[in-house]
């Protein structure tokens, strides 16, 4: 019975995906990148609703790893194949990884699968919404000077902008890493002489 | 022009996943929920770098180091959150935020 469950879960799951990518196909007579935007945008956009929608909240952090891959394949269909790498590495493997842990850590079995949002659930809703709209108006009515196509950015030039232009702020950033690292630590570390 | 080459798919994405966020922050109860919502905000905000980046000339090269610069400080902020939340549950046992309230009474 339960399989069976899945198994139509997993069949919803991949329609809604697919579908967009037939109708840019089809439709809008889209080419395959086209198709594949679409079919990672509602990828996305579904999972990132499952995150913040749902109830069992090792399925939400689940969720925000489907969520993190489809934005990794987004930033490929940019040519950002480096960032995609790094969303890859560091996201899922990193930051997904500790957040299932804390999850682990910190889960009462009673309480948290009973009410999941706030009172004010339907304001936040409202705002999100009103944000939503206002970002996509304010990207529509602005000209942003932009190229026809995106352009491939080559690991080699970002390398040499990494280790050239910006290097202060990568010093900057790897010396924020390691205060963050000590800071976490201290943080966490269960103190021994409390009674 | 197909929607893989507007600059504008991917802004409006970028929005639409930064108010999923948002919602997220606002409307859960769990703190690590709400860490998760801000790790999505954050994605929202890279995706836009990412894409001004790939299609405005004048920034070509510069968003996909500034993506993997947010990256870096993304995971510095998840640490100390994560660290926080778990220094904060092992005080009080809830991860609930509404039942944080000891500078309230």
């Amino acid at each position: 019975m339960r399989a069976w469950l899945y198994l139509i879960a997993a069949a919803v799951a991949g329609g809604i995906v697919t579908t967009p990518a037939l109708l840019v196909l089809i439709l809008l007579k889209g080419t395959f990148t086209d198709a594949l935007v679409a079919s990672l945008a509602t990828l996305m956009l579904a999972s990132g609703i499952a995150v913040v929608t749902m109830r069992d909240i090792i399925r939400c952090g689940l969720a925000m790893i489907v969520c993190f891959l489809a934005l990794a394949g987004l930033y490929v269909t940019l040519g950002a194949a480096m960032v995609a790498a790094a969303q890859v590495i560091v996201y899922i493997g990193a930051i997904s990884v500790l957040i299932l842990f804390a999850i682990m850590l910190t889960s009462d079995k009673i309480g948290s699968s009973r009410l999941v949002f706030q009172t004010q659930a339907a304001p936040a809703a409202i705002a999100a919404i009103v944000v939503a709209v206002l970002v996509a108006l304010a990207a529509a009515g602005t000209n942003w000077g932009a190229a026809g196509e995106a352009v491939r950015t080559a690991t080699g030039d970002l390398a040499k902008l990494l280790f050239g232009n910006y290097v202060l702020a990568f010093e900057a950033v790897s010396v924020l890493l390691l205060a963050a690292v000590i800071g976490g630590v201290f943080l966490a570390k269960r103190e021994k002489d409390v009674p | 022009m197909g929607i893989a080459e507007q600059l504008n798919t991917y802004l409006t994405l970028a929005g639409a996943l930064f108010a999923i966020g948002t919602f997220g922050f606002l409307a859960r109860r769990n703190a690590i929920s709400m860490l998760m919502s801000i790790e999505l905000m954050l994605n929202g905000v890279n995706l836009a770098i990412v894409a001004f980046g790939a299609f405005v000339p004048n920034l070509q090269g510069d968003g996909a180091v500034i993506a993997l610069l947010i990256m870096a400080v993304a995971a510095a902020e998840a640490t100390v959150g994560l660290a926080i939340v778990i220094a904060i549950f092992r005080n009080r046992k809830t991860p609930l935020v509404d039942e944080y309230d000891a500078m309230r009474r």
